[in-house]
Protein backbone atom coordinates (compact mmCIF):
# COMPACT_ATOMS: atom_id res chain seq x y z
CA UNK A 1 0.00 0.00 0.00
CA UNK A 2 0.96 3.71 -1.19
CA UNK A 3 1.00 6.29 1.80
CA UNK A 4 2.37 9.53 1.30
CA UNK A 5 2.96 12.01 3.98
CA UNK A 6 5.38 14.24 6.08
CA UNK A 7 6.82 15.01 2.39
CA UNK A 8 4.74 14.33 -0.79
CA UNK A 9 5.94 17.76 -2.41
CA UNK A 10 9.95 17.17 -1.75
CA UNK A 11 9.78 16.17 -5.58
CA UNK A 12 9.45 19.59 -7.17
CA UNK A 13 11.95 20.79 -9.21
CA UNK A 14 12.60 24.10 -7.21
CA UNK A 15 15.54 26.36 -6.36
CA UNK A 16 14.54 25.43 -2.66
CA UNK A 17 14.15 22.07 -3.56
CA UNK A 18 17.69 21.79 -5.05
CA UNK A 19 19.82 23.53 -2.08
CA UNK A 20 21.44 21.30 -0.38
CA UNK A 21 18.91 20.00 2.58
CA UNK A 22 21.99 21.10 5.42
CA UNK A 23 21.93 24.40 3.99
CA UNK A 24 18.14 24.75 4.07
CA UNK A 25 18.14 23.30 7.76
CA UNK A 26 20.96 25.86 8.84
CA UNK A 27 19.08 28.68 7.41
CA UNK A 28 15.66 27.33 8.51
CA UNK A 29 16.85 27.29 11.94
CA UNK A 30 18.66 30.77 11.86
CA UNK A 31 15.22 32.41 10.69
CA UNK A 32 13.28 30.90 13.73
CA UNK A 33 16.00 32.17 16.39
CA UNK A 34 16.05 35.78 14.57
CA UNK A 35 12.14 35.80 14.59
CA UNK A 36 12.33 34.79 18.31
CA UNK A 37 14.55 37.03 19.42
CA UNK A 38 12.58 40.38 17.58
CA UNK A 39 11.21 42.84 19.69
CA UNK A 40 7.66 42.64 19.94
CA UNK A 41 7.17 45.82 18.96
CA UNK A 42 8.82 46.49 15.71
CA UNK A 43 5.86 45.34 13.26
CA UNK A 44 8.12 46.38 10.42
CA UNK A 45 10.36 43.66 11.83
CA UNK A 46 7.20 41.18 11.22
CA UNK A 47 5.92 42.30 8.46
CA UNK A 48 9.83 42.02 6.45
CA UNK A 49 9.78 38.46 7.99
CA UNK A 50 6.61 37.32 6.51
CA UNK A 51 7.32 38.88 3.07
CA UNK A 52 10.29 36.83 3.24
CA UNK A 53 8.74 33.71 3.84
CA UNK A 54 6.15 34.29 0.96
CA UNK A 55 9.22 34.78 -1.25
CA UNK A 56 10.41 31.17 -0.52
CA UNK A 57 7.33 29.46 -0.24
CA UNK A 58 7.21 31.57 -3.80
CA UNK A 59 10.19 30.20 -5.12
CA UNK A 60 9.24 26.83 -3.83
CA UNK A 61 6.82 26.12 -5.98
CA UNK A 62 4.46 24.42 -3.00
CA UNK A 63 0.79 25.31 -3.35
CA UNK A 64 -0.20 27.88 -0.96
CA UNK A 65 -3.00 25.98 -0.25
CA UNK A 66 -0.87 22.61 1.57
CA UNK A 67 1.03 24.77 3.67
CA UNK A 68 -1.79 26.42 5.18
CA UNK A 69 -3.28 23.28 5.57
CA UNK A 70 -0.41 22.08 7.50
CA UNK A 71 -0.64 25.09 9.40
CA UNK A 72 -4.01 25.78 10.70
CA UNK A 73 -3.34 21.34 11.32
CA UNK A 74 -0.93 23.09 14.15
CA UNK A 75 -2.34 26.65 14.93
CA UNK A 76 -4.89 24.90 17.61
CA UNK A 77 -1.93 23.94 19.98
CA UNK A 78 -0.49 27.74 19.56
CA UNK A 79 -3.89 29.37 20.44
CA UNK A 80 -4.79 26.96 23.28
CA UNK A 81 -1.74 27.93 25.09
CA UNK A 82 -1.17 31.63 23.80
CA UNK A 83 -5.21 32.07 24.87
CA UNK A 84 -4.60 32.68 28.62
CA UNK A 85 -2.00 34.83 28.54
CA UNK A 86 -3.87 37.85 28.09
CA UNK A 87 -5.54 37.44 32.01
CA UNK A 88 -2.43 35.81 33.95
CA UNK A 89 -0.12 38.56 33.11
CA UNK A 90 -0.48 41.68 35.93
CA UNK A 91 -0.55 45.26 34.74
CA UNK A 92 -3.01 48.04 33.23
CA UNK A 93 -6.33 46.33 32.73
CA UNK A 94 -7.70 47.50 29.65
CA UNK A 95 -11.58 45.06 29.80
CA UNK A 96 -12.16 43.50 33.33
CA UNK A 97 -15.12 41.83 34.63
CA UNK A 98 -16.13 39.61 37.21
CA UNK A 99 -17.46 36.32 37.13
CA UNK A 100 -18.62 34.39 40.31
CA UNK A 101 -16.20 36.36 42.09
CA UNK A 102 -13.44 36.11 39.98
CA UNK A 103 -12.06 39.04 38.66
CA UNK A 104 -11.35 38.38 35.05
CA UNK A 105 -9.00 41.48 33.33
CA UNK A 106 -7.23 41.90 30.21
CA UNK A 107 -4.16 43.54 30.47
CA UNK A 108 -1.93 45.83 27.92
CA UNK A 109 1.04 43.66 29.04
CA UNK A 110 -0.57 40.43 28.61
CA UNK A 111 -2.17 41.17 24.67
CA UNK A 112 1.72 41.85 24.17
CA UNK A 113 2.83 38.76 24.83
CA UNK A 114 -0.22 36.85 23.21
CA UNK A 115 0.52 38.95 20.27
CA UNK A 116 4.15 38.36 20.55
CA UNK A 117 3.70 34.36 20.68
CA UNK A 118 0.93 34.18 17.74
CA UNK A 119 2.84 36.06 15.37
CA UNK A 120 6.75 34.20 16.39
CA UNK A 121 5.00 31.18 16.81
CA UNK A 122 3.01 31.94 13.34
CA UNK A 123 6.32 33.00 10.99
CA UNK A 124 8.26 30.09 12.97
CA UNK A 125 5.93 27.81 11.83
CA UNK A 126 5.74 28.58 8.33
CA UNK A 127 9.60 28.63 8.08
CA UNK A 128 9.46 24.73 9.24
CA UNK A 129 6.55 23.76 7.39
CA UNK A 130 8.35 24.87 4.35
CA UNK A 131 11.79 23.13 4.98
CA UNK A 132 9.91 19.99 5.77
CA UNK A 133 7.43 20.13 2.53
CA UNK A 134 10.28 20.78 0.32
CA UNK A 135 13.00 18.40 1.66
CA UNK A 136 12.78 14.92 1.12
CA UNK A 137 12.27 13.40 4.89
CA UNK A 138 15.52 11.09 4.28
CA UNK A 139 17.48 14.48 3.05
CA UNK A 140 16.49 16.40 6.00
CA UNK A 141 17.59 13.20 8.85
CA UNK A 142 20.69 12.98 7.00
CA UNK A 143 21.18 16.69 6.85
CA UNK A 144 20.44 16.77 10.53
CA UNK A 145 22.98 14.22 11.08
CA UNK A 146 25.47 16.23 9.42
CA UNK A 147 24.97 19.31 11.66
CA UNK A 148 25.67 16.96 14.90
CA UNK A 149 22.10 15.70 15.78
CA UNK A 150 23.10 12.98 17.61
CA UNK A 151 23.35 9.70 15.77
CA UNK A 152 21.03 7.77 17.75
CA UNK A 153 18.11 10.69 17.38
CA UNK A 154 18.63 10.22 13.67
CA UNK A 155 18.39 6.29 13.80
CA UNK A 156 15.40 6.63 15.54
CA UNK A 157 13.89 8.98 13.14
CA UNK A 158 14.94 6.63 10.31
CA UNK A 159 13.00 3.51 11.88
CA UNK A 160 10.18 5.47 12.94
CA UNK A 161 9.65 7.16 9.31
CA UNK A 162 10.57 3.54 7.86
CA UNK A 163 7.86 1.34 9.88
CA UNK A 164 5.22 3.91 10.38
CA UNK A 165 3.73 2.77 7.41
CA UNK A 166 4.36 -0.75 8.19
CA UNK A 167 2.23 -0.25 11.19
CA UNK A 168 -0.53 1.54 9.49
CA UNK A 169 -0.77 -1.25 6.74
CA UNK A 170 -1.01 -3.85 10.00
CA UNK A 171 -3.78 -1.47 11.57
CA UNK A 172 -5.47 -1.77 8.39
CA UNK A 173 -5.51 -5.46 8.19
CA UNK A 174 -6.56 -5.97 11.58
CA UNK A 175 -9.30 -3.22 11.07
CA UNK A 176 -10.27 -5.30 7.61
CA UNK A 177 -10.45 -8.17 9.75
CA UNK A 178 -12.50 -7.49 12.36
CA UNK A 179 -14.79 -5.48 9.92
CA UNK A 180 -15.85 -8.64 8.04
CA UNK A 181 -16.27 -10.46 11.27
CA UNK A 182 -18.51 -8.10 13.21
CA UNK A 183 -22.18 -7.53 12.03
CA UNK A 184 -24.30 -5.32 14.02
CA UNK A 185 -23.88 -2.32 15.51
CA UNK A 186 -22.57 -3.28 19.31
CA UNK A 187 -20.79 -0.05 20.02
CA UNK A 188 -19.16 -1.63 23.44
CA UNK A 189 -17.94 -4.76 21.27
CA UNK A 190 -16.06 -2.58 19.10
CA UNK A 191 -14.52 -1.11 21.48
CA UNK A 192 -13.58 -3.84 23.12
CA UNK A 193 -12.43 -5.30 20.03
CA UNK A 194 -10.19 -2.06 19.15
CA UNK A 195 -7.92 -2.23 22.35
CA UNK A 196 -7.58 -6.10 21.47
CA UNK A 197 -6.50 -4.84 18.13
CA UNK A 198 -4.15 -2.13 19.82
CA UNK A 199 -2.88 -4.74 21.71
CA UNK A 200 -1.76 -7.03 18.82
CA UNK A 201 -0.04 -4.07 17.20
CA UNK A 202 2.16 -3.67 19.92
CA UNK A 203 3.07 -7.40 20.16
CA UNK A 204 3.44 -7.50 16.24
CA UNK A 205 5.97 -3.75 16.40
CA UNK A 206 7.51 -5.42 19.37
CA UNK A 207 8.52 -8.73 17.29
CA UNK A 208 9.12 -6.55 14.32
CA UNK A 209 11.36 -4.71 16.34
CA UNK A 210 13.41 -7.80 17.48
CA UNK A 211 13.94 -9.27 13.44
CA UNK A 212 15.09 -5.90 12.55
CA UNK A 213 17.51 -6.03 15.09
CA UNK A 214 18.41 -9.56 14.19
CA UNK A 215 18.57 -8.63 10.62
CA UNK A 216 20.87 -5.92 11.71
CA UNK A 217 22.79 -7.23 13.19
CA UNK A 218 23.65 -10.17 10.27
CA UNK A 219 24.69 -7.42 8.54
CA UNK A 220 27.70 -6.40 10.72
CA UNK A 221 25.60 -3.82 13.48
CA UNK A 222 27.76 -3.70 16.50
CA UNK A 223 25.68 -1.03 18.71
CA UNK A 224 27.19 2.00 16.99
CA UNK A 225 25.40 4.27 14.52
CA UNK A 226 26.81 4.66 11.54
CA UNK A 227 25.57 6.84 8.41
CA UNK A 228 27.24 7.67 5.46
CA UNK A 229 28.69 11.62 4.75
CA UNK A 230 27.85 14.09 2.76
CA UNK A 231 29.76 15.87 0.29
CA UNK A 232 30.61 19.46 0.22
CA UNK A 233 28.19 22.22 -0.01
CA UNK A 234 28.37 23.90 -3.22
CA UNK A 235 29.25 27.11 -3.73
CA UNK A 236 25.34 28.35 -4.33
CA UNK A 237 24.09 26.60 -1.43
CA UNK A 238 26.60 29.17 0.17
CA UNK A 239 25.56 32.11 -1.85
CA UNK A 240 21.86 31.62 -0.29
CA UNK A 241 22.98 31.19 3.15
CA UNK A 242 24.89 34.47 2.29
CA UNK A 243 22.20 36.02 1.37
CA UNK A 244 19.40 35.18 3.33
CA UNK A 245 21.52 35.70 6.72
CA UNK A 246 21.83 39.22 5.24
CA UNK A 247 18.73 39.94 4.98
CA UNK A 248 18.10 38.38 8.61
CA UNK A 249 20.73 40.87 9.57
CA UNK A 250 18.73 43.73 7.67
CA UNK A 251 15.30 43.17 9.12
CA UNK A 252 17.20 42.64 12.45
CA UNK A 253 18.81 46.65 12.27
CA UNK A 254 15.96 47.92 10.21
CA UNK A 255 13.36 46.85 13.29
CA UNK A 256 15.78 48.78 15.64
CA UNK A 257 14.44 52.14 14.49
CA UNK B 1 35.71 -30.04 -2.52
CA UNK B 2 36.37 -27.37 -0.11
CA UNK B 3 34.30 -27.50 2.88
CA UNK B 4 32.76 -23.96 3.30
CA UNK B 5 30.55 -24.99 6.48
CA UNK B 6 31.34 -27.87 9.16
CA UNK B 7 29.43 -28.21 12.07
CA UNK B 8 29.57 -30.41 14.77
CA UNK B 9 26.40 -31.68 17.38
CA UNK B 10 24.88 -28.45 17.46
CA UNK B 11 22.37 -28.41 19.78
CA UNK B 12 19.75 -25.75 20.83
CA UNK B 13 16.93 -25.00 23.56
CA UNK B 14 15.00 -22.27 23.98
CA UNK B 15 14.52 -20.13 26.89
CA UNK B 16 11.90 -21.97 28.09
CA UNK B 17 13.18 -25.41 27.92
CA UNK B 18 12.10 -26.52 24.45
CA UNK B 19 14.34 -28.23 22.11
CA UNK B 20 14.69 -26.80 18.80
CA UNK B 21 17.64 -28.37 17.56
CA UNK B 22 19.32 -31.43 18.73
CA UNK B 23 22.61 -33.28 17.58
CA UNK B 24 22.94 -31.41 13.95
CA UNK B 25 25.80 -32.88 11.76
CA UNK B 26 26.32 -31.06 8.86
CA UNK B 27 29.14 -30.34 6.31
CA UNK B 28 27.95 -28.03 3.27
CA UNK B 29 30.98 -27.36 0.74
CA UNK B 30 31.86 -24.79 -1.62
CA UNK B 31 29.58 -23.56 -4.46
CA UNK B 32 26.33 -25.94 -3.38
CA UNK B 33 22.66 -25.25 -3.12
CA UNK B 34 21.91 -26.88 -0.53
CA UNK B 35 17.80 -26.69 0.08
CA UNK B 36 17.25 -27.50 3.51
CA UNK B 37 13.41 -28.26 3.94
CA UNK B 38 10.89 -29.19 6.65
CA UNK B 39 7.09 -28.79 8.02
CA UNK B 40 6.38 -25.79 9.78
CA UNK B 41 8.13 -25.56 13.37
CA UNK B 42 10.80 -27.93 12.33
CA UNK B 43 13.32 -25.62 13.47
CA UNK B 44 14.27 -24.94 9.88
CA UNK B 45 14.51 -20.97 10.27
CA UNK B 46 16.11 -21.61 14.36
CA UNK B 47 18.51 -23.22 12.70
CA UNK B 48 19.80 -20.75 9.69
CA UNK B 49 20.08 -17.94 12.79
CA UNK B 50 22.95 -20.27 13.90
CA UNK B 51 24.58 -19.84 11.02
CA UNK B 52 26.03 -16.44 11.52
CA UNK B 53 26.08 -16.89 15.46
CA UNK B 54 22.21 -14.59 16.34
CA UNK B 55 21.39 -17.54 18.61
CA UNK B 56 24.19 -19.61 20.00
CA UNK B 57 23.76 -22.97 20.86
CA UNK B 58 25.60 -26.03 21.89
CA UNK B 59 28.18 -27.86 19.54
CA UNK B 60 30.97 -26.64 16.69
CA UNK B 61 30.31 -24.56 14.14
CA UNK B 62 32.80 -23.07 11.52
CA UNK B 63 32.65 -20.94 8.92
CA UNK B 64 34.82 -20.65 5.91
CA UNK B 65 37.50 -22.66 8.61
CA UNK B 66 36.83 -19.62 11.40
CA UNK B 67 35.25 -21.08 14.47
CA UNK B 68 32.15 -19.56 15.34
CA UNK B 69 33.39 -17.23 18.65
CA UNK B 70 32.18 -14.29 19.85
CA UNK B 71 35.51 -12.57 18.83
CA UNK B 72 35.08 -13.88 15.11
CA UNK B 73 31.59 -12.75 14.38
CA UNK B 74 31.96 -9.52 12.78
CA UNK B 75 34.37 -11.26 10.43
CA UNK B 76 31.94 -14.24 9.78
CA UNK B 77 28.96 -12.14 9.45
CA UNK B 78 30.47 -10.25 6.58
CA UNK B 79 31.52 -14.08 4.72
CA UNK B 80 27.84 -15.49 5.30
CA UNK B 81 24.85 -13.14 4.25
CA UNK B 82 21.46 -14.45 5.56
CA UNK B 83 18.19 -13.03 4.06
CA UNK B 84 15.29 -13.12 6.07
CA UNK B 85 11.86 -14.04 4.91
CA UNK B 86 10.21 -11.13 5.94
CA UNK B 87 11.32 -7.97 3.85
CA UNK B 88 10.16 -5.58 5.80
CA UNK B 89 12.59 -6.89 8.45
CA UNK B 90 15.30 -6.87 6.07
CA UNK B 91 14.15 -3.48 4.51
CA UNK B 92 14.58 -1.55 7.93
CA UNK B 93 16.67 2.27 6.08
CA UNK B 94 14.16 4.42 4.88
CA UNK B 95 16.05 4.57 1.29
CA UNK B 96 16.84 1.59 -0.79
CA UNK B 97 20.39 3.17 -0.80
CA UNK B 98 20.87 3.35 2.34
CA UNK B 99 19.90 -0.08 2.88
CA UNK B 100 21.92 -2.16 0.92
CA UNK B 101 24.75 0.27 2.07
CA UNK B 102 24.33 -0.75 5.82
CA UNK B 103 26.16 -4.08 5.45
CA UNK B 104 29.28 -2.55 3.30
CA UNK B 105 29.42 0.66 5.80
CA UNK B 106 29.96 -1.56 8.67
CA UNK B 107 32.63 -2.97 7.06
CA UNK B 108 34.53 -0.06 7.53
CA UNK B 109 34.81 1.10 3.73
CA UNK B 110 35.47 4.35 2.28
CA UNK B 111 32.38 5.96 0.74
CA UNK B 112 33.60 5.25 -2.74
CA UNK B 113 33.73 1.82 -2.38
CA UNK B 114 30.55 1.73 -0.39
CA UNK B 115 28.92 3.33 -3.68
CA UNK B 116 30.52 1.14 -5.83
CA UNK B 117 29.25 -2.11 -4.04
CA UNK B 118 25.85 -0.61 -3.74
CA UNK B 119 25.60 -0.18 -7.36
CA UNK B 120 26.96 -3.57 -8.51
CA UNK B 121 24.99 -5.15 -5.60
CA UNK B 122 21.77 -3.55 -7.23
CA UNK B 123 23.03 -4.31 -10.59
CA UNK B 124 22.77 -7.92 -10.11
CA UNK B 125 19.00 -7.96 -9.04
CA UNK B 126 17.90 -5.47 -11.49
CA UNK B 127 17.17 -2.82 -9.45
CA UNK B 128 19.21 0.25 -9.85
CA UNK B 129 16.33 1.78 -11.16
CA UNK B 130 15.08 1.96 -7.31
CA UNK B 131 18.60 3.18 -6.01
CA UNK B 132 16.46 6.14 -4.85
CA UNK B 133 13.28 5.25 -4.07
CA UNK B 134 12.02 4.83 -0.45
CA UNK B 135 11.64 0.70 0.57
CA UNK B 136 7.66 0.80 1.15
CA UNK B 137 7.13 2.27 -1.91
CA UNK B 138 8.44 -1.27 -3.63
CA UNK B 139 6.10 -3.98 -4.63
CA UNK B 140 7.01 -7.57 -2.97
CA UNK B 141 8.68 -8.91 -5.58
CA UNK B 142 10.68 -6.12 -5.91
CA UNK B 143 11.39 -5.59 -1.97
CA UNK B 144 12.49 -9.44 -2.49
CA UNK B 145 15.29 -8.27 -4.85
CA UNK B 146 16.45 -5.49 -2.68
CA UNK B 147 16.54 -8.12 0.28
CA UNK B 148 19.06 -9.97 -1.37
CA UNK B 149 21.57 -6.79 -2.41
CA UNK B 150 21.24 -5.82 1.04
CA UNK B 151 23.34 -9.32 1.36
CA UNK B 152 25.16 -9.28 -2.03
CA UNK B 153 26.46 -5.81 -1.42
CA UNK B 154 28.58 -7.40 1.17
CA UNK B 155 30.20 -9.85 -1.10
CA UNK B 156 29.61 -12.60 0.98
CA UNK B 157 30.86 -16.41 0.02
CA UNK B 158 27.76 -18.09 1.38
CA UNK B 159 24.16 -16.53 0.76
CA UNK B 160 21.76 -17.87 3.05
CA UNK B 161 17.88 -17.25 2.81
CA UNK B 162 14.64 -17.80 4.68
CA UNK B 163 11.70 -18.73 2.41
CA UNK B 164 12.79 -16.82 -0.52
CA UNK B 165 10.04 -17.98 -2.91
CA UNK B 166 6.81 -17.33 -0.31
CA UNK B 167 4.13 -14.89 -1.23
CA UNK B 168 5.46 -14.34 -5.10
CA UNK B 169 3.53 -14.40 -7.74
CA UNK B 170 4.78 -16.87 -10.40
CA UNK B 171 6.35 -14.52 -12.35
CA UNK B 172 8.31 -12.77 -9.67
CA UNK B 173 9.19 -16.49 -8.45
CA UNK B 174 10.51 -17.21 -11.56
CA UNK B 175 12.78 -14.09 -11.87
CA UNK B 176 13.97 -15.00 -8.37
CA UNK B 177 15.12 -18.42 -9.19
CA UNK B 178 16.44 -17.41 -12.49
CA UNK B 179 18.30 -14.53 -10.10
CA UNK B 180 19.43 -17.21 -7.98
CA UNK B 181 20.60 -19.57 -10.19
CA UNK B 182 22.74 -16.58 -11.99
CA UNK B 183 24.77 -16.45 -8.55
CA UNK B 184 27.67 -19.11 -8.10
CA UNK B 185 28.36 -18.79 -4.94
CA UNK B 186 27.38 -21.24 -1.84
CA UNK B 187 23.49 -20.80 -1.14
CA UNK B 188 21.47 -22.04 1.85
CA UNK B 189 17.93 -22.09 1.06
CA UNK B 190 15.16 -23.07 3.79
CA UNK B 191 11.69 -23.27 2.05
CA UNK B 192 8.58 -25.33 1.27
CA UNK B 193 8.83 -24.72 -2.32
CA UNK B 194 9.98 -27.99 -3.11
CA UNK B 195 9.50 -27.38 -6.74
CA UNK B 196 11.69 -24.53 -6.47
CA UNK B 197 14.41 -26.95 -4.59
CA UNK B 198 13.90 -29.55 -7.19
CA UNK B 199 14.74 -26.72 -10.00
CA UNK B 200 18.23 -25.14 -8.36
CA UNK B 201 19.61 -27.47 -5.73
CA UNK B 202 22.03 -29.88 -5.81
CA UNK B 203 21.63 -30.85 -2.62
CA UNK B 204 18.63 -31.77 0.20
CA UNK B 205 18.43 -31.56 3.83
CA UNK B 206 15.17 -32.96 5.69
CA UNK B 207 14.87 -31.26 9.08
CA UNK B 208 11.56 -32.71 10.91
CA UNK B 209 11.39 -32.31 15.24
CA UNK B 210 14.87 -29.99 15.11
CA UNK B 211 17.06 -33.05 13.96
CA UNK B 212 18.33 -34.43 10.24
CA UNK B 213 16.38 -36.76 8.97
CA UNK B 214 17.81 -37.21 5.68
CA UNK B 215 20.47 -35.33 3.52
CA UNK B 216 21.54 -36.71 0.02
CA UNK B 217 20.54 -36.13 -3.58
CA UNK B 218 17.80 -33.57 -4.74
CA UNK B 219 16.23 -35.98 -6.99
CA UNK B 220 16.67 -39.44 -4.20
CA UNK B 221 15.11 -37.31 -1.50
CA UNK B 222 12.59 -35.24 -3.30
CA UNK B 223 11.17 -38.46 -5.08
CA UNK B 224 10.81 -40.39 -2.25
CA UNK B 225 7.46 -40.22 -1.57
CA UNK B 226 7.16 -42.22 2.01
CA UNK B 227 10.23 -39.76 3.48
CA UNK B 228 8.46 -36.69 2.37
CA UNK B 229 4.93 -37.66 3.39
CA UNK B 230 5.85 -39.02 6.98
CA UNK B 231 7.56 -35.26 7.62
CA UNK B 232 3.98 -33.40 6.33
CA UNK B 233 5.86 -32.77 2.92
CA UNK B 234 5.12 -34.06 -0.80
CA UNK B 235 6.23 -35.01 -3.68
CA UNK B 236 7.08 -32.23 -5.58
CA UNK B 237 4.77 -31.49 -8.80
CA UNK B 238 7.68 -31.44 -11.51
CA UNK B 239 9.07 -34.27 -9.72
CA UNK B 240 5.72 -36.32 -10.94
CA UNK B 241 5.54 -34.35 -14.17
CA UNK B 242 9.18 -35.94 -14.71
CA UNK B 243 10.70 -32.23 -15.40
CA UNK B 244 13.88 -31.52 -15.56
Amino acid sequence: MKHDFIDSHSDINSVIHRLDPRAKAILIIAMVISIVLTNPKALISFALYGFLILILIFLSKIPISYILKRFIMVMPFILLIAIFLPFIKDGEALWSHSIFGFDLKITYEGLIIFWNVLIKALLSMLCMTLLIASTKFTHLLKALGDLKLPKIFIMIFSFMYRYIFVLQDELEKLKRAKDSRSAGKRRWLNIKALSNMLGVLFIKSYEKGETVYLAMCSRGFDGNVKLLEYNKLAFSDIIFIVVILMFLVFINVFGRF
Amino acid sequence: MKKVIEIRELGYSYPDGTTALKDINLNVFENETLGIIGPNGAGKSTFLLHLNGLLQGKGYISILDIELKEKNLKKIRSKIGIVFQDPDSQLFMPTVFEDVAFGPMYMGLSKDDVKKLVTDALDRVDMTWAMDKLSHHLSYGEKRRVSIATVLSMSPEILVLDEPSSNLDPKHRRNLINLLKELKITKLIATHDLDMVFDICTRVVLIDDGKIIADGNVNDILSDKALLESHGLEVPLSVVLGEK
